[in-house]
């Protein structure tokens, strides 16, 4: 560990952490270089509680995903975020992340419920709650989704969880240009078919594949996968796909938001991606063209200077 | 207090005469919303057509100091759309456009003056719906929804507004107009469209509201079980959520509730202690499974009789009769009071049990409706307002509901709003850092505090009255 970093073991040495810096007009980094002080949260890294019955839990953010997604495990839930890597959920929220199952349970701000964060300035403050549904105050567990690091520091987080499906299945569809993966996504579009991910490999020198997750009971998974087979064609595959997809989402550069019905345009310009055709999703091996408007990205700046006026995160 | 003479010239000028109001009778119209126990008369009402037309007057308001609040259909429940002291209305009445429907991407783009139930019928034909569903859907409007996050009964498995916006543009309390958002998802930075949802119209006003479409099922199944007691229901709803199964909504309704109801609308449900009624959505081999699995549940829990809907007409009739169920009260009560509390899903049994303790120790009868899936309760406090000593029996017994809730690791609001209503409440569940971190939002929108003053924080609070919001109470040393 280098010598600047700093690993508090509860909130409020975090807390302490960020107070004394900010005091002290030092610059201070969340879980990466830059700063004269990096704080981590691999030593918050514990499960406060799981309510199973409530399929909910709150966790301290430095955990990892694999780790508590094995503990859920074991009362057959899980937290469904699927990000390639294994992020911590401090992670998963300040970078707003989410893999292929995106499609079907969102992405880390729509799972979840309440966080505890601290502010430059050594400020804890809560928010949200821990029950699935609330809507007290404002919901800064929302904002601090896609922070980075630059309003303050998770510290622990309230979430909802899912139960394990029964079943998962995996269908594999060749896609041979942009022009018959447009229109696989129109027909999975509008089919009734409830996939819990469609992510489509896109490589259009090489060949691309369109792969669709089923999950479910053992019948219920059975009858769309067949149904699916009739609608689109394709192989059922082992789950391996998902890797491949993962792995190419790690690949990118950047992130393109873009409207679902574009999505050949998309795929006409650029070679590789990985795309999650239903929610309008593009992982593109080069850095996306910037999306924010000039007056958004004015409004952020104002809300980044009410949570750090010194400029103290880095 | 009355709006200077040279501001309401440049005001009616900003929309038209002809959307204005002004004479003194047509203002009372806005003097509250669904909680009518708050009433503030405007100034003024305006009702422009364009989202310029919002900016001008915003603007107007901001040079001249003016609060302002933002209306849609009025049918809020916590106070949220009561005017201010001295302040004008945007009533975005007017604005109820369907600017665009985009089916290939599964985005319907519209003025916040839609009503949440045109959304839906207008891709219906197409074979999508727009998922939240407010009981108050016929009326209450997007812009509405948006500024509550509202929820409904089906948001158990499909999420709330949040879940279901992409896109907005805003009018800033200073007259700027943002966009946030788009038709593609998840949006790089901060997620201010997700911390603007539910903001109680204290950020800013809408003007143009991307929502995405949900496919219609192949298949909905609905169950309708009656139970001796609402705790046995509530039983039903744990071990359904314990089997791993998420149904579309489900919903109980107590013996008083259903009495009130059957007067209302005749839906015709059981004799019994408590209804359950859940609905199951999806591709029909998996509705077909878990109804199954649910139908064995409530027999377990002692469900006497069990019903499935068999087609469209006697679903929605089942439906008709909970949607109804707050109007139906003024059948058995002159007046209600509607509580909004949540707590845990574990805890359901326990709480639904307290509150008949509580409503008898007040004297006063309760009804129990509620989104039983997701702990989402709403108790109905009867009482007679010409009666002043039970009136006040009344509040203290809706106020004893909110803190078993709270208690119990539940939250003050789940879908109403703070509002008026519960904002010397918001302290029971957050503490005065919680607060002032909340008000740095407020103030980076609205740094002139003119945008729907005095709603959601509390006035004043006296020192030592904050509580330990629920996190803080799991520690991990805090």
């Amino acid at each position: 560990m280098a010598l600047n970093v700093v690993a508090p073991t509860t909130v409020a040495e975090a807390a302490a952490v960020l107070e004394e810096a900010s005091r002290r007009g030092r610059r201070v980094s969340i879980e990466r270089q830059g700063g004269d002080v990096v704080v981590s949260t691999q030593r918050l890294d514990r499960i406060l509680e799981h309510e199973a019955g409530d399929l909910t839990a709150t966790v301290e953010a430095g955990i990892r995903l694999s780790i508590l997604n094995a503990r859920l495990a074991e009362a057959g839930q899980m937290l469904a975020l699927d990000p390639p890597g294994d992020p911590t959920v401090g992670a998963c929220l300040a970078a707003n992340l989410s893999g292929p199952r995106r499609h079907r349970y969102g992405a880390a701000r729509d799972l979840v419920l309440g966080v505890t964060v601290v502010l430059a300035d050594g400020t804890v403050a809560s928010s949200g709650g821990k029950v699935v549904k609330n809507v007290a105050g404002y919901d800064l567990s929302k904002l601090f989704c896609g922070s980075a690091g630059t309003l303050g520091l998770i510290a622990r987080v309230s979430l909802r969880l899912h139960p394990l499906p029964a079943a998962e299945r995996t269908l594999v569809i060749p896609a041979a240009d942009a022009a018959g993966a447009a229109s696989l996504a129109r027909l999975i579009h509008h089919s009734t078919l409830v996939p819990s991910a469609v992510d489509l490999l896109w490589d259009a020198s090489r060949g691309s594949r369109l792969a669709l997750l089923f999950e479910g009971s053992d019948t219920g998974v059975a009858a769309q996968l067949a149904a699916a087979r009739e609608q689109l064609g394709g192989e059922e595959q082992p789950p391996a796909v998902w890797e491949e997809a993962r792995a190419l989402q790690a690949r990118a550069a950047g992130r393109l938001p873009f409207p679902p019905r574009e999505l050949e345009d998309v795929l006409g310009r650029y070679a590789e991606a990985l795309v999650r055709p239903g929610i309008g999703s593009a992982y593109l091996m080069e850095p996306p063209p910037e999306t924010t408007e000039p007056a958004a990205a004015r409004l952020l700046e104002r809300v980044r200077a009410a949570f750090d006026p010194q400029g103290v995160l880095a | 207090m009355s709006l200077a003479p040279e501001l309401v010239r440049a005001l009616v000028d900003a929309v038209g005469a002809e959307n204005v109001v002004s004479e003194p009778a047509d203002l009372r119209t806005y003097e509250c919303d669904g909680l009518t126990s708050y009433r503030v008369v405007p100034e003024l009402v305006l009702l422009p057509r364009t989202a310029e037309q919002v900016q001008a007057a915003v603007r107007l308001c901001h040079e001249h100091g003016v609060p302002f609040v933002a209306r849609g259909a009025g049918t809020g429940l916590s106070g949220g759309a009561v005017p201010c002291p001295g302040g004008i209305v945007i009533s975005l009445a007017r604005m109820n456009r369907i600017l665009e429907i985009d089916l290939e991407s599964g985005r319907i783009v519209v003025e916040p003056g839609v009503t949440n139930l045109d959304v839906s019928k207008a891709v219906v034909p197409h074979g999508f719906y727009y998922a939240p569903d407010p009981s108050s859907q016929q009326v209450c409007t997007i812009g509405g929804n948006v500024a509550e996050n509202s929820g409904g009964a089906h948001c158990l498995k499909h999420g709330f507004t949040v879940n279901h916006v992409t896109g907005l543009e805003l009018v800033l309390p200073d007259g700027e107009l943002v966009t946030l958002g788009g038709k593609g998802l998840d949006p790089p930075g901060p997620d201010l469209l997700g911390a603007f949802i539910g903001s109680e119209g204290t950020l800013g006003i809408v003007t143009k509201i991307t929502l995405r479409l949900v496919r219609s099922p192949e298949a909905v199944r609905v169950l309708l079980a009656g139970f001796d007691s609402t705790e046995q229901a509530g039983a039903a709803v744990s071990d359904v959520i314990a089997a791993g199964i998420l149904p579309a909504a489900m919903e109980i309704m107590d013996r008083l509730t259903l009495e009130a109801v059957e007067a209302a609308v005749h839906a015709g449900y059981p004799d019994a202690g408590a209804v359950l009624i859940v609905e199951l959505d999806g591709p029909t081999g998996q509705a077909d499974d878990d109804l199954g699995r649910v139908e064995a549940i409530c027999r377990e829990r002692g469900a006497g009789e069990i019903r499935i809907a068999a087609g469209e007409a006697e679903r929605a009739l089942t439906w008709k009769g909970r949607k109804a169920a707050f109007a139906a009260m003024g059948r058995i009560s002159p007046n209600y009071y509607v509580q909004d509390g949540v707590v845990p899903r574990t805890r359901l049994q326990e709480v639904l049990h307290r509150i008949g303790e509580l409503g008898r120790e007040h004297g006063l009868r309760v009804g129990n409706v509620f989104h039983a899936g997701d702990g989402n309760l709403h108790p109905l406090v009867l009482y007679d307002r010409r009666d002043e000593e039970e009136t006040a029996r009344a509040k203290e017994l809706a106020e004893a509901i909110l803190a078993t809730c709270i208690d119990a690791g539940g939250a003050l609001t789940g879908e109403h709003g703070i509002g008026l209503d519960k904002r010397a409440k918001l302290p029971l569940m957050f503490s005065q850092s919680d607060i002032e971190t909340m008000l740095r939002l407020k103030a980076a929108f609205d740094p002139g505090g003119l945008c729907n003053p005095g709603k959601i924080f509390p006035a004043d609070v006296p020192p030592g009255a904050y509580g330990l919001h629920p996190l803080d109470r799991l520690g991990g040393g805090a």
